[in-house]
This record gives C-alpha cells, structure tokens and sequence, in this order.
C-alpha cells in the first residue's frame, strides 16, 4: 500500500515519463488539471456563499443586537446568556428533538419494512410500481403539502374526520390538541420523507451479497433471522447515513408546522426554526435569532457526532 | 489516481486560491449588504417604489391608473406598484420588513394599525404634519369626511403619519338562511351577549353540520372583540397628547373630534385581567357547548369558504367580508351584518390601513402627491375593487355601493365607529400577535385561560421590555 506521499511521487514520475514521451501530454495534463479544479471550484464556490458565509455572518451577527432598521450594535456575548434562560425558546429545541426522534425512528424502520417488503416481490414491475409510488411525495412541494394536509386533517371539516364520523367513530382533534398535533406533525413528515430512506434501502437490500443469503438459508436461517442478523448489519453503512440524513432535516423541521398549526396549540409544534423565524422576522431582533440559529447548528453537529460515534459500533462495513 | 490532476498546483496552493476567493466572495457580499442595507429607498431618480398589500395584477392596476396622474405633477416620474400578498397583516409586515432587510426599502408602503406604531416607533415613516398642515384647504373635504376615530388610529405621540383610505370594525355577520331556518329574526339594535348565545343555541339545534358560531384565532376580530365588548383591552388603554395641531383645524367644531389626542398610547400588559379572564373563558365555553368549532389560526379563508356554504351561522367580520363572501358565491340578502352585542359594554374594535412615506425616501414630497390621491373618491374602487374593504370616507358608504354585494345594514360598519378603540397594536406588535396565537390555542386546547393569559402577561411584559 502506498502512502500519500509516495503516491504523489509515483504519479510524478508518470507524468514526467509521459511528459517526456509525448511533447503535448503536459498541456493536456495541464487542461484537465485546470478542468478538475473547475469542477471542484463550482462546488466549493457553491458551499463557500450559501453555506459558509451565511454561517459565519450568523455567527457574527449572533454577537450584536440588530433591528434591521437600525445599525448593528455590539453586546458581546449577551444573546447566548439571554438564549439559555429564555424558557420558551428552549421549549422550541425541546419540541424539535421530540419531534425529530419521533420522525427519524419512524422514517427509518418503516422506510426499511417497505423496503424489505418490495424486494421480496419477484416481478420487477411491481417493484418499479412501490419504488415510483413510495417516492412520489418526496417530490410533491412542502408547501403545497402542508396545506393539503391541514384540510385533510382539520377538525372541522377535515376529509379524515369525516370518515371517521361516518364510521361512527368520534372526530380527532388532529392539529388542536398539543399532543395529537405533535403526533400528526410527525406521521405528516414521515409519509412525505419516507421515500428517501426507501429508495437508499431498497437499493441496498439489492446489493447484499447472494451467496450470503443462501448461506444463511443453508443453515436454516428463517426470514426474520436473515433479516436482522445478515441483512440489516450488511446494509447498516446505508441506514447509518440514512439516520444522520434523516435526523439534519428534521432538526430543521419548519414548512409543515408553520403552515399548519403556526406553532400551535400553544408551544406544542413550535420547533427551533420557528422560534427562529418568529424572534428575527416578527420581532425584529435578528441577533438573537442568529444566536438561536447558532445553537441549533451545534445542536445538530453534536447529534450527528455521537451518531457517527454510535456507529463505530454499530455499523459494519465489510 | 493521485492527489493532484498533474498540475504544478499542490494541495496548499489549492487552498490559498480557494481561500481567496471565498474572501473575495464574502467581500462582495458584504459590499452588497454595507450598499443597500443602510439606506434604502429609491435614490431621487427611478421611479417612486410602493409596497401594495395584494395581488400584482391589482398593483399593476392601480400603478395604470395613478400613473398618468403622477406624469401630471412630474413628467420624470413614474411609478412602481409591487403587491405583496400575505396570509394576514402579521405576515405582509413581516415580508415587508424582509425586503428592506435585503436592502430594498420603497417611498410608500400599505400600513394597516397593526403595523403603524412599529413603523413610527422605529423612524421607518415619517410624519406627516407639515404637509398636512401646508395643503390643509385642499384636504378639509377629507377630514369632513373622514371619522375622528380613523384618523386618530394613525397618529402617534401627537403626529399623524398616514391618511387612512380603509377601516373594517369587527360587527357580527349573520347567515339569514341559517336564521330563517332556525326560526330566528334580525338581531335587534342593542342586542346583547344572552341575545348571541339564545341565538347560537337555535342555530346549533339545526344539526351537527351547522356550526353557530367560528371565528379567527388572530388580534383583530377574534375572542379580542368579547374582550373588548366586556370593556377590557390586552394593554391599557390610553392616548398620547398633542393632536392638536390638526383637531383644531381640521375638525373644529366636530363633536366627534371631542377628547381626541395624539393616538393610542398602549401601556402596561392587562392581559390576565378579569375582562381578560372572563372573554377567553367565554369562548372556551362556547366551544365546550358545541357552539363553536375549534378556530383557525390567522387569515380567514377557510371561515370564508364555511361560511359561505351555509355552514356558520354567525362570526366576526368586517366591510371586508362583503366583498370576500359576494366573491365566494354568496347572494346579496343570504347573509347580514349587525353591530356586536354589548356584554358590559358596547366597546367594539376596528383596524384602518393607509399608506406611510418611508424616511429613507429621496421623493417625500412626490410620494405625499400620491398619498392625497390614494384618498381621493375615485380612487377608492381602483386601490380595493369590489367591497374588500370599507371606505374611511363616509361619502364612499352608500347603497348603491353594497347594492350587489349586500350586506343590507351596511350603515353598521361606519355606525360601531363611535365608541370603538383600534385593535391594541404597540410597536412590538409582532411579539404580541405571536404571543395572542399561542396563548389562544393554549387556552382552547387546554381549557384553562388564567393560565395561558399568565403566560400571555409574562409574554406581553418581556416583549415590552425588550422594545
């Protein structure tokens, strides 16, 4: 095996024998050397203006008391001590972790199940059907969702208690009841994302090994066993990054509530991005709203830390 | 592969170059941002930008219909209408604010109440005073037109900084359909809070699909005016003084304009009073009864649209509502409007919009052109095209405005101005609305409004500490 370092003298060696070989072989080099770095300058620019610089100028910002109309003033550290005794605000990251253990734990296993379930199918058309269907609201806008699924669940008039009323069955205070609005959040979150983390199984599922399987099933491994035993431990890089995929955007679950509920009942589905909202774009206080921005980052870069550290365990990689 | 595409550049050089560029990107951002930022506003040349609370195409139109008079001041001058829509006034504020955040502040922009004594509080308009006080002759048939209690709404700490061109008082619609069928006559002038319930109860005896009462979880209209009619307030209620400098002229002699001053002065947070307590408790009950579904929260198209197919027998509305139920299918004599019942008193609330000249305008003076002719008559119809809202002028109030619309006792709207006080709209309106949002949907969801209206107490104090 070759270290780094010895890899680059090697490959310089190449390239001078080529260079020596072929007059034109340095400037080709050269142009595809200058496209390389192109591409990679187009994500890097990328990154650099809509992800580092907003965080760095978050980060700055989180530091001064800021109006928008007034000018920035500096107060030091007086936004973060503000943040930590601030009861409600602290309520909303409460809220968010609740709400992102509730989506990520049911986004995980039932993307898994489905995607378990449509591999077992021996046509590929039926295949294609669940994959295509299953997918499907993924690609629907947030948004829009969120409004269709206030009036499907709206207490009043909602399409569901409809039903249930014509079932005989009382009508649920779907989104007006804190806990039920929190539970209907995350079924709401979860039928529109569970798409993703199926698509990244069922591809997975594809690619254990069959000789693996037939072992197993030589040794009298039943469907269950095969499952949690050879299945879920091969495929377990995948639900690794399917977890910390999952879990970033539900930290920063924001379109479906707010459209929804507005945060309501009370406090019940005010996550971190709308207090967020409301503190910088109602109250006009966008320091502080930086402040909770920057916490929410950390928050997040420490979840996805100890995922990561879970996974050394966990997770194996063949 | 090797770590490098063969090129004589290595790793470090890579990064000095990426470094640069970042820097120079976050550089021009900064640029950006330290350029429009600060200022705003268009500069003296271009064209006078107004912010427009609805549709483009209604923008468009009125920019259409302003713009020829416009020419006739200024031949340079020109103007740009761009319509913002919005959910509510809570969100139309907070999108207005976005864009002068981004460095895009207009010359005018639409100011209902809610959002006056932030905007003056922050310096973001500018009072109107001095030309008010220069073109007084050209606009004493305004003030003769206008009610005292309008033009008050939009003063604060004694300055007046907008002509006010619409209102809506919170009345009491009524579907006649649904009272007929319930065998239920016309409220009577007068008609009290044991009057609403006995009518509520008739109403939901019609069956489980008719919902006597519902209503918007919002400031204006909402359980806020029970509070009112119970003679409490979120904030205590008070007015700045000075004033007078325009009740002495424009309304000398209007027994209307009498104890006017400077506009509302909102105090301290009242709202765990007893008033408070007992209006909140009121409409919990009404729920409990199933006299009322659970509301929605902001906006109020999804009350619109029940209403207008004949599921709602009563709720809080305004002028707005005879144009918003007319455009939803409803005919004129199915629906009707009352005054709202007196409880302890006959307090009721209003909002009223206009538009305010931004400070950071190079035009003032052509933007105050085009505000005294976003009050003249005619152009009421162009700025708010079918019954929207109410005209500030009484003049504009006439039958054969309401005649294809309904309701048939308009007279209503204009009638409950006196005595009424404008929906409580501090400078941190903002931190109020969202506290109202979430301590209502506390109190229904858990039935207990002492403790959510505690809860709003300590909201309201913080928020009007931190202003």
């Amino acid at each position: 095996m070759y270290t780094s370092t010895e890899t680059q003298a090697v490959a310089s060696r190449v390239t001078a024998q080529v260079a020596v070989r072929r007059p034109g072989a340095r400037r080709t080099a050269r142009r595809e050397a200058v496209f390389g770095y192109l591409m990679i300058g187009l994500a890097v620019a990328f990154v650099t203006v809509f992800t580092l610089i907003p965080i760095l100028v978050s980060l700055g910002l989180s530091f001064f008391s800021w109006d928008v109309i007034t000018p920035p003033q500096f107060i030091g550290v007086k936004n973060f001590t503000r943040l930590f005794s601030d009861g409600q605000v602290l309520s909303s990251f409460g809220v968010t972790v609740l709400l992102a253990v509730g989506i990520v734990v049911l986004q995980i296993s039932l993307g898994l199940l489905l995607a378990v379930l449509v591999n077992s199918r021996k046509h590929a058309w039926t295949k294609a059907f669940f994959r295509t269907t299953f997918y499907l609201p993924l690609l629907a806008s947030t948004a829009a969702v969120s409004i269709f699924m206030g009036y499907l669940f709206d207490a009043k008039f909602g399409l569901i208690n409809y039903y249930l009323g014509e079932l005989g069955l009382p009508a649920v205070p779907w989104l007006v009841n804190p806990v039920t609005a929190q539970i209907t959040m995350v079924l709401i979150v979860v039928w529109q994302q569970v798409g993703f983390t199926f698509v990244l199984f069922v591809a997975s599922l594809a690619s254990v090994p069959t000789d693996v399987l037939e072992a197993a099933s030589i040794d009298g491994a039943g469907t269950w066993r095969t499952l949690f035993r050879i299945k879920v431990p091969l495929i377990s890089p995948t639900i690794l990054f399917a977890t910390v995929v999952a879990m970033i955007n539900a930290m920063q679950l924001f379109d479906q509530p707010f459209i929804m509920t507005k945060g309501g009942p009370g406090t019940a589905t005010t996550t971190a991005t709308i207090s967020m909202y409301q503190t910088g774009f109602q109250n006009l206080q966008f320091g502080y709203a930086s402040a909770i921005a920057i916490l929410l980052l950390v928050i997040i870069l420490l979840i996805t830390g100890v995922q990561f550290l879970a996974a050394r365990k966990l997770v194996f990689y063949q | 592969m090797t770590g490098s595409f063969g090129l004589d550049m290595d790793r470090r050089t890579l990064l000095k170059l990426g470094g640069a560029g970042a820097a120079l990107t976050g550089l021009a951002a900064l640029t950006a941002c330290t350029a429009s930022g600060g200022a705003g506003g268009s500069g003296s040349s271009g064209a006078l930008k107004m912010l427009y609370f609805g549709q483009q195409s209604a923008a468009t139109t009125l920019q259409k219909a302003l713009e020829p008079q416009i020419k006739k001041i200024d031949k340079s001058a020109s103007l740009e209408i761009t319509g913002i829509n919005g959910t509510d006034w809570n969100d139309f504020i907070a999108k207005v604010l976005t864009q002068i955040a981004a460095g895009s502040a207009p010359d005018l922009v639409s100011v209902a109440t809610e959002g006056l004594q932030q905007m003056a509080a922050k310096q973001m308009i500018v009072p109107l005073d001095t030309y008010v006080t220069k073109d007084m002759s050209s606009l004493q048939s305004y003030f003769d037109d206008v009610h005292p209690a309008l033009v008050e709404s939009m003063m604060y700490q004694g300055h007046l900084y907008e002509l006010t061109d619409s209102f809506n008082a919170g009345s009491m619609f009524y579907s006649t359909n649904l009272y007929a069928k319930a065998g239920l006559s016309a409220p009577a002038a007068g008609w009290t809070m044991d009057d609403f319930y006995n009518n509520a109860q008739k109403l939901a005896s019609l069956g489980s699909n008719t919902n006597a009462f519902d209503w918007v979880v919002r400031l204006w209209g909402s359980w806020t005016s029970f509070l009112y009619a119970n003679n409490g307030n979120l904030l205590e209620e008070g007015k700045y003084s000075g004033g007078d400098w325009l009740w002495n002229k424009a309304y000398a002699g209007n027994p209307l304009a009498q104890g006017r001053g400077g506009g509302w002065k909102w105090g301290q947070p009242t709202a765990n009073a007893t008033p408070s307590v007992e209006a909140l408790e009121y409409v919990i009950e009404l729920q409990r009864s199933k006299l009322s579904p659970s509301p929605d929260v902001g906006g109020g198209g999804t009350l619109q649209g029940l209403f207008a197919s004949g599921r709602i027998g009563m709720t809080i509305g305004g002028g707005f509502w005879a144009g918003g139920l007319h455009n939803a299918g409803m005919k004129t004599g199915s629906f009707d409007v009352a005054p709202f019942p007196t409880w302890k008193s006959n307090k009721s609330l209003f909002g009223a919009g206009g538009y305010g000249i931004f400070n950071t305008s190079q035009k003032k003076d052509l933007a105050w052109e085009v505000v005294k002719m976003l009050v003249q008559p005619e152009t009421f119809d162009i700025v708010y095209p079918g019954n929207v809202t109410t005209p500030a002028r009484k003049s504009l109030m006439t039958a054969d405005r309401y005649k294809t619309t309904g309701p048939e006792h308009w007279s209503v709207f204009w009638d409950q101005l006196n005595g009424s006080v404008p929906i409580s709209a501090p400078p941190y309106y903002q931190a109020l609305a969202t506290s109202l949002n979430q301590r209502t949907t506390q109190a229904l969801s858990s039935g207990n409004a002492k403790a959510a209206l505690d809860g709003m107490q300590s909201d309201l104090e913080k928020a009007q500490a931190n202003s």
